[in-house]
């Protein structure tokens, strides 16, 4: 069966002072209808890019689409007009942002953005796009949601914002949600109840979910697959479980190692935390022939240097891009 | 690693003007930190975790006298420290430093790095300029910056970088107690475990104290020796890292703690996550009993009637709960 959405061989470059840097390589990957996947990684590997790139909302005359192909249902999106992909992210594709504020506008209330979106979308009356609004809003468990519906978006707490732009994520009925670190902000009791309703949304609707997080707790607890990114490439891909347990690439294996995790039980002892030297690169340097982990990674070789690493397969489905996958 | 307790700090109460709904009405107050009471021993790490505005950089501020408490005690290695004069303060500060959660605003951009990290030894005055080079040159060693790097300025350095510079300038006098407000959560989780094993290197080597914030458990979990759990202004629950994280009391700290995502399998499989619904009461406006018992799944009538103390249930592990008894169980 063709998947929900295919990503092929996708090269994004952004336009920057010191020149045209690949910031997605060669990028490929699939997700199926009803399916959760994340993607992880540190800042700058690329993660927002990837959405805005499926959401057609580079930002203007600094990223495009270089090459490759994003497949919707069947439908090439990277050579979509301006138009079809309103529609589309109107329709069939959703994004929450990490700051709930800056993309809720401030001079309406957020019954007045939800029942927009409502009407845009379903084409009802005023009156019945409002009482739907009261509807999502007590959905996403906002208490009293009938009074809170004429609310401006700063009377509202951040976890509260979040939980209105899921409403409005939830009034397109989208097929895909894409959720950029949508918790990143919030405390982890509000975390949690992010999670749960979109866990719940995902139930009753059927739609697959996109989350970005940097958080590897989070992608164990909310997606079936992974895919961690560096430097603009995919590092890893895997069954969440799976890879967590055995990473086969030396950066994930480092991003879930360097983290101080809460066990099951908390023993006295503690160990200094493992750690990645150096940092991400810097976009100037994305693209090479090369693995661009090579200056942080402890199991380097002359031939890491010379030449980019190709994915390998393995026979669980994880695929990881280094030269000693197997070793890891 | 000695029984000392470095800092006691009692019935610390913190409160903010607020004015509401206009007109000629007198000033309500929000009570930002409300009778908080700990200690802190030499050489051992103090968290404080709490939900946002719950109150910890409010109370972290008071301690240092950043915010006016209008009640309480501070007492800083015998020090009184809310009771001392201008001239007294600024001596004394030397020895109670900041590092903060964002090391890109927290620098002066128009400093070099050398002139960030001798700043409180410039503002100490005891020193002449040879003796604060010496300093300076130690502190950049200790924290892992080259020498050469002492001449640029802050947006030459990578985030990691401008926080190992934050720490070496809290260094520099020599603090007994560093204050690490969020320190590392602006950071990507590689770089945040450099900082982190630096810190824990560092206390190790100096024997220094810390007053930890962080709304990372994981990473209080490993940082820390003991903690408060903060809640709308109160400390509900204080003890140590072991009865903390295994033995939860207070219904708000299982809920906080059963919020944490895990990588472990185990850990997923045996908590079950305890959902705290709505939202906090209004700060300015605090009901008459519990402040937590709107949320709390077991709430009873007494605690909408009376607000509980925090109180020592169990060899040092204290909870502000009307349904923890003597048996130190947890209620859920
Ligand atoms: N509008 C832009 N113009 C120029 N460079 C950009 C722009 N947006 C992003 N970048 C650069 O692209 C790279 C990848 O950015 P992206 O936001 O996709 O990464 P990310 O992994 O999602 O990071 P974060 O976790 O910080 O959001 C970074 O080096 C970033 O500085
Ligand atoms: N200068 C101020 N004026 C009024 N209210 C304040 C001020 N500073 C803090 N508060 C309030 O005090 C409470 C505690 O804040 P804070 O100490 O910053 O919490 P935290 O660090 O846990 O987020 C919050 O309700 C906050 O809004
Ligand atoms: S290819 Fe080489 S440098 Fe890259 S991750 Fe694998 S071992 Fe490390
Ligand atoms: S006192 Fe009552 S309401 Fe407050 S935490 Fe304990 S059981 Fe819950
Ligand atoms: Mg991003
Ligand atoms: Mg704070």
């Amino acid at each position: 069966m063709e998947p929900l959405l295919k990503v092929e061989n996708l090269r994004i470059e952004l336009t920057t002072r010191t020149g045209v840097a690949p910031v997605i390589d060669n990028l490929s990957f699939e997700l199926g209808a009803g399916e959760s996947i994340s993607f992880v990684g540190e800042s700058g590997c690329g993660k927002s890019m990837t959405a805005l790139g499926i959401m057609g909302l580079l930002p203007e005359k600094v990223g495009r689409i270089a090459s490759g192909s994003i497949t919707f249902n069947g439908e090439e999106l990277t050579t979509a007009s301006p138009k079809r992909l309103r529609d589309i992210r109107g329709n069939d594709i959703s994004m929450i942002f990490q700051e709930p504020m800056t993309s809720l506008n401030p001079v309406y209330t957020v019954g007045e953005q939800i029942a927009e979106v409502i009407r845009a979308h379903q084409g009802l009356s005023r009156k019945a796009a409002w009482n739907q609004a009261i509807e999502l809003l007590d959905a996403v468990r906002i208490p009293n949601a009938k009074g809170r519906v004429s609310d401006y978006p700063f009377q509202m707490s951040g976890g509260q914002r979040q939980r209105v732009m899921i409403a409005i994520a939830l009034a397109c009925e989208p097929k895909i949600l894409i959720a950029d670190e949508p918790t990143t902000a919030l405390d982890v009791t509000v975390q949690a109840q992010i999670f749960d309703l979109l866990n719940d949304m995902k139930r009753q609707t059927g739609a697959s979910i996109i989350m970005i997080t940097h958080d590897m707790g989070a992608v164990a607890e909310m997606a079936e697959r992974m895919i961690v990114m560096y430097a603009g490439r995919k590092a890893e891909e895997g069954p969440v479980e799976q890879t967590i347990e055995h990473p086969r690439h030396p950066y994930t294996r480092g991003l879930i190692s360097c983290v101080p995790h809460i066990m099951s039980t908390i023993s006295e002892e503690r160990h200094a935390l493992t750690e990645v030297p150096g940092i991400v690169p810097s976009l100037s340097d994305f693209g090479q022939n090369r693995c661009l982990f090579a200056s942080r990674c402890n199991m380097v070789t002359q031939k890491c240097l010379e030449e980019r690493p190709p994915e390998k397969p393995f026979a669980n489905g994880q695929k990881a891009a280094c030269w000693y996958a197997e070793e890891v | 690693m000695s029984n000392e307790t470095l800092v006691s700090v009692e019935n610390l109460g913190v409160r903010f003007a607020v004015k509401r709904g206009g007109g000629w009405g007198k000033a309500s107050y929000l009570y930002a930190v409300d009778d908080v009471s700990f200690e802190i021993k030499r050489g051992e790490t103090l968290a404080i975790v709490g939900e946002s505005g719950s109150g910890k950089t409010t109370t972290a501020l008071a301690v240092a006298r950043l915010v006016e408490a209008y009640q309480g005690k501070v007492d800083l290695d015998g020090t009184d420290f809310l009771s001392l004069d201008p001239e007294e303060l600024r001596l004394a500060r030397a020895k109670m430093q900041f590092i903060f959660q964002d090391p890109y605003s927290s620098l002066n951009p128009r400093l070099r790095a050398e002139q960030i990290v001798r700043e409180p030894l410039d503002s100490l005055g005891t020193m002449d300029e040879a003796e604060k080079k010496e300093i300076v040159d130690r502190l950049f060693a200790e924290v892992g910056l080259r020498p050469e790097q002492q001449r640029l300025f802050p947006h030459q350095f990578s985030g990691g970088q401008r926080q190992r510079i934050g720490i070496a300038r809290a260094l520099a006098t020599q603090p007994d107690l560093i204050i690490c407000d969020e320190a590392v959560s602006a950071l990507d989780v590689a770089v945040q475990a450099q900082i982190l094993n630096l810190l824990r290197k560092l206390q190790a080597d100096l024997n220094l104290t810390y007053l930890f914030i962080s709304h990372d458990l994981g990473v209080v979990q490993h940082m820390c020796d003991s903690i408060a759990v903060m809640y709308m202004g109160r400390v509900v629950e204080h003890g140590s890292r072991m009865d903390l994280f295994n033995n939860p009391l207070h219904p708000y700290t299982s809920a906080l703690l059963s919020a944490v995502p895990s990588v472990d399998k185990a850990r997923r499989e045996a908590t079950k996550r305890i959902l705290i619904p709505g939202d906090p009461p209004d700060p300015v406006n605090l009901p008459a009993g519990c402040r937590f018992a709107n949320r709390c799944p077991v709430a009873t009538d007494i605690c909408r009637q009376q607000d509980p103390a925090l109180r020592d249930v169990k060899g040092g592990h204290k909870v502000a709960c009307h349904l923890v008894g003597e048996d130190a169980v947890s209620p859920l």
